[in-house]
């Protein structure tokens, strides 16, 4: 069965594939049972092509990419076939795998912190990861790294002899990719290569990922989370859901007409960054682990078109034409459905005009710096905020966007009396909260009612040794006259869709998005009028993205609050903000209503942060060579020298 | 269809934790409640009474009812070592208990707070590492008088540091992550924040801390017992026992070995516990 799967994939694929893939099943061994990761994925590379895989958390795609090189976690072990250029890699000696290992297969991953190491330089890197076949002396190997260093875009004579901490996350990441090239791979595998940067950054990656897989005909391995990012560049996308293949298809193809019900789910669930929408499309439920769902259809449980037969059995990845593959067992009943609705697009709803109205929070002339000291030499003085002055109106969502170091979550903390600044003043509601320590014992009191936080990291923003009830509890507590406190918890719990049992849990059990909305049932105990969402939904999954949204939307609408959303993702920003506020290296670039500032934009930072949306660029970018290195000043920037006050990389 | 790769790098299998007891914590486990079945009733469970003489049995080894034979003045070792397990490790108790619940609350403070008082606490801690430790008791006791709960004092002031240093690195790293901000904008009082959400994060070290705090106490009370400083002239004391035994070591080595070997399982059982429990709870937690 499986035979039909990778003989289709294998014809899609170059004659002779440089990678396949062949019923590889990956398991954890957890006491004395295994728990399946992975389960029966086939699938090919031709030489020179570039493979995106698409998959939420738990979907096995990092695991599947690891399992080529030999690279699993202790206590995972994979089966299958896996064959590289003729070679045999499944069952290969460590010896053999690494004469293969970064010479011909480059592998480049996500965390751009502890990728590389913090004490060799930039070109130590290079140097180290050059072939080692070729003698050089060293100032040939110098010259070497220059070039290469040059390739990925960067001015070797700046970041040669920089350390990993001295380069922005940017400059970090191309810095691997040039050690991940310097062995002149066959195949590069990137896993999760532009998660942790900027959106700018990001695109300025991807554009310099696919120039060199073309220039160098190189095949390439794309894990990511995002489909954005999988559309944008890729010829072939596979789609992983739960440790299963559930489609292939060309990019292009996937995008306009999915023959998966997941698929649809996904594409239809990513908010639209062009127009507002009445309601997000979330996929109901959360991801089930891989191990769960090994003899059924893995999306059976979330799907609308659901029969008794998608569980009996578990679907094989079965060609539906020439390019394209679905592991969809109803897809010859259900395709005109899914085609009708793809198509169906979701009707823009006027924006409703911004409230007018007193202000809920002022912020003036707001300036906040850190000073670093160093071990040798002075210390040094980094700007978060510089003179930032806003209001926030009652009833209004205001967004703050920019990218790590422009100061936005500062403004969350010294709202939020977490951090103080240096000068300007903060009132919330008449109350002057710039130091929030001077504040009497009753002002505290009222401003902890007015405001309160959700905040980006669902993982850690519960206290994992208590369940969610207690934590809700303790919130209520501080509003007092708790009377009925299991009542009052369920309802909260209500209020965020979950259901009341959840009281019971820990956090630990819970998936992301049910902690998170568990995170804005504790934000929501004490009735405030302003809400700060610091990034709520950039480390979920995408299919619980929108779920999430969406209560925030609810209870925004239910108890008139004002909110302050800060994030980096601008389709976001339109579907949850009446204005925005664009700031970059601690001043506001630009602001005014969303709708307005997202159709035309003035500012040139704001145009660049709308064009490097993934998906909204052209393939054909002019200046390619003359891609500037990036500004070495931007190695200043707080956040990537003491490693806050943004916590975007947590 | 072979395996793409099987690494498997894991715990020997003695010490592996989750699903079963390791078998050598087992082991350490079920000696440790010999012991204190010892330190509770000790006078019950000797054959004989510790302190009865008999001139005619002086120093003899291993026999006539007398498994670990006699010591000088004729008294039953078994039964001395059996009751002195009580002079041995109620105070390392006291010592461990005091240390954990000032060090622990010093700890939190300093971790949380931050600012001076953390640097208040780490110069203190210092201070006390840069002393002789045994040294330091050993003068102290001396000079003040050889009372055994001064022993127990000076001990538990000497053993803080380690315990404020530990506690104060794992609650610093606690107090940097979302939830302690979100029950700070929630309007939760510190001390509340402190004892409340953070220590229940931070029990695997406690817990663990704690433990090794008891082993050091051990040694480091039998150290002072074995110098005649915070015990009675004669007492049953493992200390003090090794000290009187040392010189009828060829006649009975029993008498010096036994209260040695007791001392060594004791301390190594209760590390051993500590590492395991340690390892038990972060692997609880270590899961997201």
């Amino acid at each position: 069965m499986t035979d039909v799967g990778a003989a289709s994939t294998s014809r899609r694929a170059a004659e002779d594939p440089v990678l396949s893939i062949t019923a590889l099943n990956i398991a954890a061994r957890r006491g004395d049972r295994d728990r399946t990761l992975v389960r029966d994925v086939s699938f090919s590379i031709g030489a020179g092509q570039a493979v995106g895989i698409v998959g939420e958390s738990g979907s096995g795609k990092t695991m599947t990419a690891r399992s080529i090189i030999g690279l699993l976690p202790p206590n995972v072990h994979a089966n299958g076939d896996v064959r590289f250029a003729g070679i045999q890699l499944s069952g290969a000696s460590e010896r053999a795998l690494r004469t293969v290992r970064g010479s011909r297969i480059g592998l480049l991953m996500q965390d751009r912190f502890t990728m590389l190491n913090p004490l060799q330089t930039a070109g130590t890197h290079v140097v180290e990861s050059l072939p080692r076949q070729v003698r050089r002396t060293r100032s040939q190997a110098r010259a070497e790294m220059r070039r290469r260093l040059a390739e990925v875009g960067l001015d070797p004579d700046l970041v040669a002899r920089r350390y990993p901490f001295q380069l922005s996350g940017g400059m970090r990441q191309r810095v691997a990719l040039a050690a991940a090239l310097a062995g002149d791979p066959e195949l590069l595998i990137a896993d999760e290569p532009t998660t942790a940067l900027d959106v700018t950054t990001q695109d300025e990656v991807l554009q310099l990922l696919r120039r060199l897989q073309q220039q160098r005909g190189m095949a390439l391995l794309l894990i990511t989370h995002d489909l954005r990012v999988a559309f944008s560049v890729w010829d072939r996308v596979l789609v992983m859901y739960a440790g299963s293949l559930l489609e292939e298809a060309p990019a292009d193809e996937l995008m306009a007409a999915p023959e998966h019900p997941y698929t649809l789910g996904l594409l239809l669930a990513e908010p639209p960054v062009s127009h507002l929408v009445g309601s997000l499309n979330p996929i109901p439920g959360s991801v089930p682990a891989a191990d769960d769902v090994a003899n059924t259809c893995a999306f059976a449980s979330r799907c609308d078109w659901q029969q008794p037969q998608c569980a009996a059995s578990r679907p094989e990845l079965t060609p539906v034409s020439d390019s394209r593959a679905s592991a969809c067992i109803r897809l010859t009943d259900i395709r005109g459905q899914l085609r009708q609705r793809r198509m169906e697009v979701e009707l823009p709803v006027t924006p409703p005009p911004p409230p007018t109205g007193q202000p809920i929070a002022v912020i003036s002339d707001l300036r906040r710096s850190h000073r670093t000291v160093r071990m040798l030499g002075r210390p040094e003085t980094t700007v978060a905020l510089n003179g930032v002055s806003f209001q926030i109106v009652e009833g209004e969502s205001l967004g703050l966007v920019g990218e790590t170091g422009s100061g936005k979550t500062t403004i969350a903390r010294c709202l939020l009396g977490l951090d103080s600044p240096d000068s300007g003043t903060l009132r919330l509601a008449g109350i002057d909260v710039t130091n929030y320590r001077r504040l009497s014992r009753a002002d505290r009191h009222s401003v902890r009612r007015l405001v309160q936080a959700v905040f980006q990291d669902p993982y850690s923003s519960l206290n994992p040794a208590f369940a969610v009830g207690t934590t809700l509890r303790e919130a209520l507590g501080v509003r007092g006259r708790v009377i009925d406190p299991d009542r009052q918890v369920g309802e909260l719990l209500a209020l965020v869709g979950l259901p009341a049992s959840y009281s019971r849990l820990r956090p630990a059990t819970l998936s992301g998005g049910e902690r998170q909305r568990a995170a804005i049932a504790r934000s929501l105990a004490l009735q405030p009028r302003l809400l700060i969402c610091d990034e709520p939904v950039a480390s979920l999954d995408v299919s619980v993205q929108a779920q999430v949204l969406e209560v925030l939307r609810k209870v925004r609408e239910q108890f008139a609050m004002s909110m302050l959303f800060i994030t980096h993702d601008l389709s976001v920003v339109r579907q949850m903000t009446d204005r925005v506020i664009v700031l970059r290296n601690g001043d506001i670039v630009e602001s005014g209503e969303t709708p307005a500032v997202l159709d035309s934009p003035t500012h040139p930072y704001t145009i660049r942060l709308l064009e490097s949306l993934p998906g909204h660029t052209t393939d054909a970018r002019p200046g390619n060579e003359t891609e500037p290195a990036e500004d070495p000043r931007e190695t200043n920037s707080p956040a990537e020298i003491v490693g806050g006050p943004d916590r975007a990389g947590a | 269809m072979s395996a793409v790769t099987s690494a498997r790098r894991s715990r020997p299998l003695i010490l592996r934790h989750r699903g079963r007891l390791p078998i050598l914590v087992g082991v350490a486990g079920a000696l440790l409640l010999l012991v204190v079945a010892c330190v509770g009733f000790g006078q019950w469970i000797a054959p004989h009474d510790p302190s009865a003489q008999n001139p005619l049995l002086s120093a003899t080894g291993p026999g006539g009812g007398h498994w670990l034979g006699t010591d000088r003045l004729g008294r039953d070792v078994l039964s001395r070592i059996i009751v002195g397990a009580r002079p041995a490790l109620v105070g390392p108790l006291c010592i461990a208990v005091a240390s954990v619940v000032v060090g622990a609350s010093l700890g939190l403070i300093a971790g949380y707070r931050g600012g001076v008082i953390d640097s208040l606490l780490n110069r203190f801690a210092d201070l006390i590492y840069a002393l002789p430790a045994l040294l330091v008791a050993v003068v102290v006791v001396g000079v003040v008088g050889g009372g055994y709960w001064v022993a127990v004092l000076v001990l538990i002031v000497l053993s803080l540091p380690g315990e404020i240093r530990l506690c104060r690195s794992a609650t610093s790293v606690q107090a940097r992550l979302p939830y302690v901000d979100a029950a700070h904008t929630l309007g939760v009082s510190a001390p509340r924040i402190m004892f409340r959400h953070i220590l229940p994060n931070i029990m695997p070290t406690v817990v663990a801390t704690f433990l090794l705090d008891f082993a050091g106490a051990v040694v480091g009370f039998s150290s002072l017992a074995f110098l005649g400083l915070g015990v009675q002239p004669g007492s049953t004391a493992w200390g003090s026992m090794l000290a009187d035994g040392q010189s009828l070591i060829t006649i009975n080595p029993w008498l010096a070995l036994s209260p040695a070997i007791l001392l060594i399982l004791t301390t190594a059982s209760v590390t051993l516990i500590g590492d395991w429990v340690h390892s038990y709870f972060a692997a609880d937690r270590g899961g997201r």
